[in-house]
């Protein structure tokens, strides 16, 4: 246990430098990337993957798997947009884009928690069925021209020079941080993770968990596929298309595991800040959008490696250094 | 233990979805066909300024006695611009490029031009992040290929608050929100005429049923290309023409070639495919020769020469139709020039000279009715190439 804490201060320690280097790479090499309203873009280009982000912490530390968060915005966003066509009150579209969130990830929980399915499954064929659902609302069409207050929402700053989005995602980052890293729920996720058997017999409700999580992914993902059609204006049946494997990856690259149990929402917030950046940093440098992908590829293929590849040579070096204070030691009382 | 399994697999799926090129999981190299297919063929970029004498098939429009005041460049000022396609690895808008330079060389623009676009096969709004950027970054001028239908509205729109002249070519913004001109390679409305014109042409007196292969479901100028084919439809002269369906291959040749396979299989009695791409196109000629089915279902649309030629030859898409991409490149390079050195302000009847060829004129863009204040200005009609002509075709594309 100490020793896994360890390893993952120090995990959080690389993603620290390697962000410190991305940021004086970036302002070294071009003018533009320090200046205020750039910074601001680089959140918001991205704002719907990292708010989602948040509670994919929660569910990979949980010991689970949402591979349908991105249907499900493009889901909610075109209930949405149906109803609006139909000329229901713009009020009530909205509502029901967010009641659609909250029924998938209720029907995700409970095939998780109480049908005992593994919720890779479970969510991969939410990933293919609820974005065929959006395709069968909206088909082809693209539906636009929501209300101006809507449109606002998305598109233009709300605090100061901070868009809505920026905002919320702040928000949420902080309450994040409380519940997972500071009280008793959170260390029941970390609990149910590690072990969900101990938990079960410890008397942690370990299906309500699961339940209380995927339905929030549900109402978080569905609420991030509004803003993502209040950013754009418009709303499609193919909104976000492989947005779950962005949101998967930075997950991973924050250190945390893939079979649960172990990770910090600092460490996730560090590779969003990475992943950002370099991104940005690219865009303004003009790289080809081919590269861009291939050098987050590599990145995320690297934060595999290195640690192994560091933690095989220091043992090593250590079982060397062992075997020669022996041979030392042997020679001397010899 | 099958957990752990299963996980790991996740984990290599992400690594390698993670190395594609595109957001989604899709195979990335056969999208990438189209470029490779034809590598000789695409236009050198060095090439000779003269030489677009060559281009002859779009015959300069309105050279006739001006009215008012033609608008002429100055050249040598310095002009950050950004030449902008649907994605990269596609023939046409390499072409694009090539004239766009060509026009950059010409107005002695000391300024580098930037070639930037999203991977193939990404999702239309990757546009989005490029224009923010360029934004941020400060150029003078965006020419844009839209892909995202009116998603990409906004960020254009804050490119223009921003005091970025922002010209589209080849696919405007339906809404028009935030674009400035919209330089048409060809009338719109006369495109359905030239392709209806075409199936009958090819299927004869009796006519038949056909479908249409488009790209994105999003792509404005093709959803405006297919309007005005069903409005050409509905006259009494292509009564014979049914239109079965129309599918989208999303300009990427996998996608493309299962698209037209199921319409081979759903449609029996189909006797046309009519792709208004030139990706489309080629993968509907590929599937249809590789079936043997050239004898009982021919293919028709815009197609490059270069790619098409076999096909036209061998009756399996026996017309064709484009126009010269190296022209509009270099048509929008010359319209987004003035405006962004402030020599044209976008008005409707307000005439330019766009280099070789000739003088424009800018009107109101009557495909887009709904769209306030689009203005647009049209290159050129489009030239059919069928047997006889398609040699010269490859040549005048080179």
């Amino acid at each position: 246990m100490l020793r896994s804490l360890e390893r993952l201060k120090s995990w959080e320690g690389v993603l620290l430098l390697l962000l410190i280097a991305i940021v004086i790479f970036n302002s070294s090499m071009t003018p533009h990337y320090l200046q205020f309203q750039n910074q601001i873009n680089l959140f918001e280009l991205h704002i719907e993957k990292i708010i989602i982000v948040l509670i994919m912490t929660f569910i990979i530390i949980n010991g689970e798997i949402d591979l349908s968060v991105a249907s499900v915005m493009a889901l909610a966003g075109c209930v949405m947009g149906y109803l609006f066509e139909k000329g229901v009150p713009f009020g009530w579209c909205v509502f029901a884009g967010l009641f659609t969130g909250v029924l998938t990830g209720a029907f995700n929980g409970f095939m998780v928690a109480y049908g005992k399915m593994t919720s890779l499954i479970v969510t991969l064929s939410g990933l293919i069925g609820f974005r065929g659902l959006a395709h069968v609302l909206l088909e082809n069409r693209s539906v636009g021209n929501f209300p101006d207050w809507f449109d606002r929402l998305g598109q233009k700053p709300m605090v100061g020079p901070f868009p809505l989005a920026v905002i919320i995602f702040f928000v949420l980052l902080i309450i994040a941080l409380i519940i997972l890293q500071r009280s008793g729920g959170g260390r029941y996720v970390f609990v149910i993770g590690n072990n969900s058997e101990v938990a079960r017999y410890s008397g942690v409700n370990v299906r309500r968990v699961k339940m209380i999580l995927f339905i929030v992914s549900g109402l978080i993902s569905a609420f991030a596929g509004l803003l993502l059609a209040a950013r754009l204006g418009s709303i499609r049946g193919d909104t976000a298309i492989g947005t779950e494997l962005e949101v998967i990856t930075m997950v991973l690259l924050g250190g945390v595991s893939i079979f649960g149990g172990t990770g910090s929402l600092y460490g996730v917030l560090l590779s969003i800040l990475i992943i950002l950046n370099l991104r940005n940093g690219m865009g303004l440098l003009n790289v080809p959008g081919e590269n861009q992908t291939g050098v987050i590829g590599a990145l995320l293929i690297l934060s595999v490696l290195v640690p192994n590849i560091g933690r095989g040579i220091w043992e090593v070096w250590n079982q060397r250094r062992v075997q020669r204070i022996r041979v030392g030691e042997e020679e001397k009382g010899g | 233990m099958f957990k752990k399994l299963m996980m790991l697999s996740v984990v290599f799926m992400l690594l390698l979805s993670a190395c594609a090129p595109a957001t989604t999981a899709a195979p990335p190299p056969a999208t990438q066909a189209p470029a490779t297919e034809a590598p000789a063929t695409v236009a050198p970029t060095e090439a000779p300024t003269e030489a677009p004498a060559t281009a002859a098939p779009t015959e300069a429009p309105a050279t006739e006695a001006p009215s008012g005041e033609v608008i002429k460049a100055t050249p040598g000022k310095e002009l950050n611009m950004v030449f902008l396609p649907k994605f990269l690895g596609n023939a046409v808008f390499d072409l694009a490029h090539a004239g766009a330079l060509a026009a950059a060389e010409e107005l002695q623009n000391s300024a580098e031009l930037q070639f930037l676009a999203p991977a193939t096969g990404g999702a239309g709004t990757d546009q989005i992040p490029i224009i923010t950027n360029a934004t941020t970054q400060g150029v003078d001028a965006i020419m844009l290929s839209n892909n995202a239908g009116d998603q990409v509205g906004p960020a254009v729109q804050a490119a223009r608050d921003a005091g970025v002249t922002v010209v589209t070519w080849d696919s405007n913004i339906p809404s028009a929100q935030g674009e400035q001109l919209f330089v048409a390679q060809v009338d719109f409305d006369t495109l359905g005429q030239v392709m209806a014109d075409m199936a009958l042409d090819i299927l004869g007196a009796d006519g038949g049923k056909f479908a249409v292969l488009s790209a994105g479901p999003d792509s404005s100028n093709q959803n405006a290309w297919i309007a005005s084919l069903k409005e050409v439809l509905k006259d009494a002269k292509y009564s014979k023409l049914e239109l079965l369906d129309v599918v989208y291959g999303n300009d990427e040749t996998e996608k493309s070639t299962q698209e037209a396979q199921a319409l081979l299989d759903k449609y029996p009695d189909m006797k046309l495919i009519m792709a208004p791409t030139t990706v489309g196109v080629a993968a509907a000629a590929k599937v249809v020769q590789d079936d043997n089915l050239c004898d009982t279902v021919k293919v028709s649309g815009l197609g490059l020469p270069a790619e098409m030629v076999t096909f036209v030859k061998n009756d399996c898409a026996p017309e064709i139709a484009l126009w010269n991409f190296k022209d509009l490149g270099y048509t929008t390079y010359y319209a987004a020039y003035l405006i962004a050195s402030g020599a044209l302000e976008p008005a409707e009847g307000v005439q330019f000279e766009a280099g070789h060829m000739g003088t424009l004129t800018i009107e109101k863009d009557a495909t887009r009715p709904d769209a306030e204040g689009a203005l647009r200005v049209v290159m050129g009609p489009a030239t059919v190439w069928n047997k006889d002509n398609i040699d010269e075709g490859v040549d005048a594309f080179k």
